[in-house]
């Protein structure tokens, strides 16, 4: 079963048509990179799967539960179930790194401090930021600051993560560790939808690669078909850009 | 010297008048503001229009003319009974809460929208995004135009003479007639600045425990 079904998603900004006519569906445990130029719609493509923007036409399911029919909105938490990281972070300012991670899990979940707390250690411990507990986000870095994301992501227990550019506002030296932990959650079959510009991570990583431009998807297939071996033209000059 | 203590005790007694005017506008007017500034940030029209306009007209027109439409007007009305310090506290309620809806408006939009969506994201509710992530972070950002406003608070208080509310300057004027001296009005001087002064320095305090976090 899909953990989430996108179909003929169509989205404007006032006349401006982003997305034209796009689908998608995300197996459970598969990982999808979208790459794409600025302004093919690959942002507003994956924040529209989350509610961030409505959508004016098509529908959406998220794990067999349809939210979005026909460009109606439906009652439903499903939307829940899915996790987002941002390419700036968001963090909470005036929490601190436990607070970020447990606040949601306490307030929505309706955990306990305990549990939340115990959980939130586990995740800190994973992406290597257990020392950092009690700092502050002014106090990390940008690439500290995105795992603390991330480990607040994963403390909601998605059934998939959305990661929205996750290191566009790194400094190079900072992307490995974000895509070190992206990569353990990929070998432990989270479920994730990746836009991204680092094409040769999205290579590694990703079950599936789309490419994206003027509010479609272009091409679509596994890393070493769309990568290595382009069909179409659009995505040949993209892709040329990032030749080695 | 016997002047001297009589002064200083009259004007004591007015400052407790100038205090219980102080603190029941607080207390009202900053629940009551931050009311209004959501009104004013509504999206539904018939919400946000008449609030706005009441905002234009409180913080367009004088405090001491409201306190004399608060202080008269019922009477003119022919609506009798209501007593001097309730129309005072009116004045000043209303006033206040206008001038802190505007702090709390510009507090309330300058959180980007980024904590918004990470709350929502997390499948908090708008009541949950607001009370846990918003609202803390715009008490930090408010805190040096709010203490703005209570000193100014604090000075305004001494308009309530006009309509003979007897506080510190009303007291200190009423020796202008009676002994026909002057000094007790810039003696009460020293009252509003020890007053102040405390709000200076719990403000000091507030923006220092408020400073454990930065952004």
């Amino acid at each position: 079963m899909s953990v989430i079904s996108a179909k003929n998603i169509k989205k404007s900004f006032g006349k401006l048509e982003v997305l034209k006519d796009v689908s998608l569906d995300v197996q459970e445990g598969e990982v999808v990179s979208i790459i794409g130029p600025s302004g093919s719609g690959k942002s507003t493509f994956l924040r529209s799967m989350i509610h961030l923007e409505t959508v004016d036409g098509g529908s959406i399911s998220i794990d067999g539960e349809e939210v979005v029919a026909n460009g109606i909105y439906l009652k439903s938490n499903a939307f829940q179930k899915l996790g987002m990281v941002f390419q700036n972070f968001n963090l909470f300012p005036h929490k601190s790194v436990l607070e970020n991670i447990t606040l949601a899990p306490m307030l929505v979940n309706k955990e306990t401090k305990d549990e939340a707390e115990g959980y939130a250690r586990e995740l800190l411990e994973s992406v290597g930021l257990l020392d950092k507990i009690d700092a502050y986000p002014y106090q990390l870095s940008g690439g500290q600051q995105q795992r603390v994301a991330i480990a607040r992501a994963l403390a909601m227990r998605p059934r998939a993560i959305l990661f929205d550019e996750p290191t566009s506002a790194l400094d190079p030296e900072l992307t490995g560790e974000i895509l070190k932990v992206i990569r353990d959650l990929a070998n432990r079959k989270m479920t994730m939808v990746i836009v991204t510009h680092e094409i040769e991570f999205a290579k590694i990583v990703s079950d599936r690669i789309i490419f994206m431009a003027d509010g479609y998807i272009v091409e679509e297939g596994s890393p070493d078909a769309v990568v290595d071996n382009p069909q179409n033209e659009r995505t040949k000059a993209f892709l040329k850009h990032f030749t080695r | 010297m016997d002047l001297f203590i009589t002064v200083t005790l009259s004007l004591l007694e007015g400052l407790w008048t100038t205090f219980k005017i102080f603190a029941l506008t607080l207390l009202a007017a900053l629940p009551l503001g931050l009311l209004i500034s959501l009104g004013s940030m509504s999206k539904i029209k018939i919400i946000k229009w008449p609030i706005k306009t009441l905002i234009w007209i409180i913080r367009g027109t004088p405090l001491m003319l409201q306190l004399i439409v608060f202080g008269f007007g019922p009477g003119l009305l022919g609506i009798n009974g209501m007593s001097t310090f309730v129309a005072v506290m009116l004045a000043f309620i209303l006033n206040y809460s206008c001038y802190f809806s505007e702090i709390f408006r510009g507090g309330i939009e300058s959180i980007p929208k980024g904590q918004y969506e990470a709350g929502q994201v997390l499948g908090m509710s708008k009541k949950e995004i607001f009370f846990n992530v918003v609202l803390m972070q715009v008490v930090k950002r408010i805190v040096p135009p709010m203490s703005n406003e209570f000193l100014t608070l604090v000075k305004d208080t001494s308009l309530a003479n006009t309509i003979m509310i007897y506080e510190i300057t009303w007291n200190a004027k009423r020796f202008m007639n009676s002994e026909h001296i002057l000094w007790p009005l810039f003696y009460s001087g020293v009252f509003y600045l020890a007053f102040c002064g405390i709000l200076t320095l719990l403000f000091g305090y507030i923006e220092k425990k408020l400073d454990y976090y930065k952004g």
